[in-house]
């Protein structure tokens, strides 16, 4: 296999992921109990490369912290992006540490083995991805087999193929790179370098590729973590006290325990060291992180909690995501289904969006509180250390630090 | 107080020394002067004026430099006197923040042995120095320099023909800031937030080299281990050195400011120069604002202390209103030394023969070069235009001059020495009452009128506590001496009146309480600012402002420290601006 180099762009906040970007950078949000960038890692390294370089800012320390300098055998080296100024200039604060040639990857999409190893072997190449929707992407157009132009979020647009943000790269392309203007976005985008690549007579392959999974809203990491967990195999390391009742497929991992009475249907992940039980039922598409207590009387679907969450006495959490160190009172519950049942709409920055869900929980970040019988309706998201009072009834956009009664 | 830069890594040394150094501009901006290292040649600018100001300078290919930013200590602010400093050979340069005491002595030492010396900076002597124990071993040599050295020092040393810094703490902040394959060593945190928010705090004593490779600490001959934190304010914050603002910083700072302007003019006795007090038969005083009030003390402390008689005036009245004036000391107090009334009033006063002195705190200033006489305030740039620190280091010169002019006994000069000695630590203590001060701020924020009241040292305690009152928090404050307030503005007194009374334990006291008694009959909020032995006068008043025991004459440091964070607390209570009040401006220049 051909030594390789990588560059993975994990620099930025992902304000559309907040409030789970409050305390950390979008691409350490947790997918089937990975961080979307170790996915990412894992999967290239299988593919043959040997150095990552992480470009990181926002809340790089939680990167560092979870790579180090080495991860599964691969050199992991990091350089700082001050200022989150679009992908060209991620790249050029890169440019020190460059081989001749090198994959450049954003961090926040997972890709896959096989089409990673396809890439590698272009010299200079796009990985390219066909949608049902690619007026929402940047559209590639391909002649001869090779990119001809991308443009950004067309409205007529003339292929189905779009840049799923994947490129393999030689050093010349630095030359455009530098010389890149900022965009209409008011970004450097190595999108606008390819064009004036291609242009000078520049060839890049287009390199269709079979998976991509990219998370844009926080309702995106379930079905993200769906995908994920679908091919999954059962693996059993903790315990299993008498009388659970595991089906499909279900990995339960080492210190963690599974107390008598509980259901579990998989496809399902439970993390390390967490007290599972007794008497709950846990329903497919969930991962637990480590650290978890989901208790008693319990009932939990398609969801994803993130470590050191306890979720003790009678809760139902479903279709939701569920941020670290959180502590659900007795009797909380989150509802996922509107009573008219229509899609559920949320507020992200200010503007209201179709999920296009009919079932769809809350977002809670990290560090919430709730107290007993406390209830969070469909579609709301709540900020980071928020306190819930007992009896509470939460819904939209609660801002980090609150206390609600 | 200076700042410095040191960078090794793969970028242009050039671009981030000046980039980091505009970052520290707010210790210093009178000179720069930055050093890279290119094909084993010693590349310099340096230039007089703010870096700010200047355009980017594009300097020789390089990725190891160093760089300096200027607040003239020793020797005027020049192209000469800027850092970095060299050796004879000119293979090696020096940055240093702080001062070096015996720098004179070793001067004199190197000179004997033949070395040149091209400023008139302390910091020139670490350089000859470095250069007469250098044997190819940086480190070796830097490390046998600050054995000799005595002083404060943060020093970035480089060397032409070395891929390697050596940077060393004693006494002066110095950070070290880890990056990806790069470091930089500055002395404020400002200079690294660019590049890398993990750093190291070095310790007095610490020498660090720096290579392409990474670094290492050494203390003595001892490899150490320092702990990587890392900072969590933006670059914004971090110029605030994590305060909410310049103000509040620069209080925190008075501790530190006192030590500096001490270690200046006390060693074992008071040793402040005082030869221009020979022959006089009054003192004057002409100062504006914030320097007009320690001039109020200034004039109580020189009649109480040594007898000479002493009177204050604004210096934009005594244009107009030309005392008589023969055999007269003029002390005029400016912090910028550039306040334009001041500057007239001292040259009125020198045309009518009479000695000026000038106490400043901007080295090269203005008021420097017309004084006869200079004493300099350590207090550092001083950017809230709301004069904190500055207003202490004044006050600590005063002491100084009325203690040595005093006509006390030596030993009770002594005791009082002592006292001043220790006053930074008591004013970390009334620092500490911080969260209480707050508390009592958040009372007062909703009243548009207050009275400060004192007798004695009190009365220009209360006149300063009055003037930050207004200016920060655009609450309409008047200081009144306690005594005066039956013949007027009792009749402004009542609920809607808060009156903040300066309880000094001396001979006052006693009559301090019955006129608070009074004040309290007309059902004012009272809050006094107290001994914190005094358990006699939480009875009489709604709050109680405790501040350190010492002699009654330091009150005015303790309260007015007390005061500036009361005035601080209420106007971020009230939501004001603070560090830049409206329609006022740091330096007045204009009458």
């Amino acid at each position: 296999m051909m030594a390789m180099q990588a560059v993975i762009l994990s620099a930025g906040e992902g304000t559309r992921m907040r409030p789970l970007t409050y305390t950390r950078p979008k691409v350490m949000l947790p997918i089937a109990n990975k961080p979307i960038l170790q996915h990412l890692i894992e999967n290239l390294a299988r593919a043959g490369v040997d150095e990552i370089v992480l470009v990181v800012g926002y809340k790089e320390e939680t990167v560092r912290k979870y790579f180090g300098d080495e991860f599964n055998g691969v050199k992991i080296r990091y350089v700082r992006q001050k200022k989150q100024l679009g992908t060209a200039h991620a790249l050029l604060s890169a440019e020190h540490v460059l081989e001749d040639r090198f994959l450049m990857l954003n961090g926040d999409a997972i890709v896959f083995e096989d089409d990673l190893k396809k890439l590698v072997k272009e010299e200079s190449g796009i990985a390219v991805f066909e949608v049902p929707n690619p007026q929402d992407f940047g559209v590639v157009e391909v002649v001869d087999g090779n990119v001809s132009r991308i443009i950004e979020k067309p409205e007529k647009p003339k292929s189905r193929l779009i840049n799923a943000g994947v490129y393999a790269f030689t050093k010349e392309i630095m030359d455009y790179v530098r010389n890149t203007p900022i965009s209409v976005r008011g970004e450097y985008e190595v999108t606008d370098s390819i064009t004036m690549a291609v242009s000078n007579g520049f060839e890049f392959k287009a390199v269709e590729i079979e998976r991509w999974i990219d998370v844009g809203y926080p309702w995106d990491m379930l079905k993200a973590n769906e995908e994920l967990l679908a091919n999954l195999e059962s693996k059993i390391d903790g315990k299993i006290e008498e009388n659970v009742t595991i089906k499909g497929e279900v990995i339960v991992e080492e210190g963690s325990l599974i107390m008598s009475g509980s259901y579990i249907v998989g496809p399902v992940i439970i993390g390390k060291n967490c007290r599972i039980g007794p008497n709950c039922y846990i329903r497919p598409y969930t991962s637990i992180g480590n650290n978890c207590h989901i208790g008693n009387a319990v009932e939990v679907k398609n969801s994803i909690i993130m470590g050191n969450t306890k979720i003790p006495h009678f809760n139902y959490i479903g279709d939701s995501i569920v941020g670290e160190n959180c502590n659900f009172g007795a009797g909380t519950k989150i509802a996922n289904l509107r009573l008219d049942e229509k899609e559920v709409t949320v507020n992200v920055k200010g503007k209201v969006i179709n999920t296009g869900l009919r079932k769809f929980g809350a977002v809670i970040g990290d560090n919430v509180k709730t107290g007993i019988n406390a209830s969070i309706n469909v579609g709301a998201f709540i900020g980071n250390d928020v306190f819930i009072g007992p009896g509470a009834v939460v819904s939209g956009v609660v801002e980090p630090n609150s206390r609600i009664y | 107080m200076c700042g410095i830069v040191g960078y090794i890594g793969f970028r242009k040394a050039d671009q981030v020394v000046i980039s980091s150094l505009k970052r520290l501009e707010y210790r210093g901006y009178d000179s720069w002067g930055i050093a890279v290292k290119h094909n084993n040649k010693i590349m310099l600018v340096k230039r007089v004026g703010a870096i700010s100001e200047d355009k980017m300078h594009e300097m020789a290919e390089g990725n190891i430099g160093i760089g300096h930013t200027r607040w003239a200590t020793h020797g005027k602010p020049s192209e000469f006197n800027a850092h970095p400093h060299t050796d004879c050979s000119g293979e090696i340069a020096v940055v240093h923040n702080g001062i070096i005491s015996n720098f004179q002595s070793l001067k004199e030492e190197l000179e004997k042995k033949g070395h040149k010396f091209k400023s008139e900076t302390d910091t020139e002597v670490i350089s000859h120095l470095i250069e007469e124990f250098y044997r190819g071993d940086l480190k070796d040599a830097v490390s046998k320099t600050i054995d000799v050295l005595r002083g404060s020092y943060a020093i970035v040393v480089m060397h032409a023909r070395k891929e390697e810094l050596v940077a060393v703490r004693y006494k002066s902040p110095l950070v070290l800031g880890i990056g990806d394959e790069e470091w930089i060593i500055a002395s404020d945190v400002p200079a690294i937030l660019d590049y890398t928010s993990r750093v190291i705090y070095l310790e007095d004593g610490d020498v660090v080299s720096l290579t392409k490779e990474g670094f290492e600490i050494w203390k003595g001959n001892e490899r150490v281990e320092r702990k990587i934190e890392t900072i969590p304010w933006s670059i914004e914050d971090a110029e605030k050195g994590g305060y909410d603002h310049f103000m509040l910083k620069e209080i925190h700072e008075t501790p530190r400011v006192i030590e500096d302007t001490l270690f200046e003019y006390i060693s074992e006795g008071v040793d402040i120069d005082v030869s221009f007090s020979a022959g006089i038969s009054e003192i004057i005083f002409i100062a504006c604002g914030t320097s007009y009030h320690a001039s109020l003390v200034g004039k109580y402390l020189i009649e109480k202390l040594t007898g000479i008689p002493a009177r204050v005036e604004f210096a934009s009245e005594f244009i107009y209103n030309q005392p008589p004036m023969s055999r007269s000391l003029v002390i005029s107090i400016t912090q910028s030394g550039e306040t334009a009334d001041t500057l007239e009033a001292m040259r009125i006063a020198k045309k009518h023969g009479a000695r000026v002195l000038a106490i400043v705190n901007v080295l090269g200033s203005t008021a420097t070069r017309i004084a006869d006489h200079v004493l300099y305030t350590r207090a550092g740039p001083e950017i809230s235009v709301a004069a904190t620190k500055s207003f202490i280091a004044q006050l600590v010169i005063l002491y100084l001059i009325a203690l040595k002019l005093s006509r006390l006994s030596r030993s009770e000069i002594e005791r009082l020495a002592e006292e001043l000695r220790v006053m930074p630590e008591l004013v970390r203590k009334v620092l500490e009452q911080e969260g209480k001060i707050e508390q009592i701020a958040g009372k007062l924020a909703g009243y548009e009128n207050m009275m400060y009241i004192g007798r004695g040292i009190g009365v220009p305690i209360a006149m300063e506590g009055a003037l930050k009152m207004k200016e920060i928090s655009y609450i309409h404050a008047e200081a009144y001496p306690a005594g005066e307030l039956k013949h007027g503005p009792f009749a402004l007194l009542g609920k809607n009146t808060p009156v903040i009374a300066s309880l000094v334990p001396d001979e006052t006291y006693e009559i301090m309480l019955s006129n608070i008694k009074e004040v309290k009959a007309r059902e004012s909020l009272v809050i006094a600012v107290a001994d914190e032995h005094d358990s006699e006068i939480e009875k009489y008043v709604d709050f109680v402002i405790r501040v350190p025991k010492t002699d009654s004459i330091f009150t005015a440091i303790t309260h007015s420290v007390a005061l500036q964070l009361l005035a601080y607390y209420t106007a971020r209570e009230r939501g004001c601006e603070i560090d830049k009040p409206r329609n006022l401006a740091k330096s007045v220049t204009v009458e």
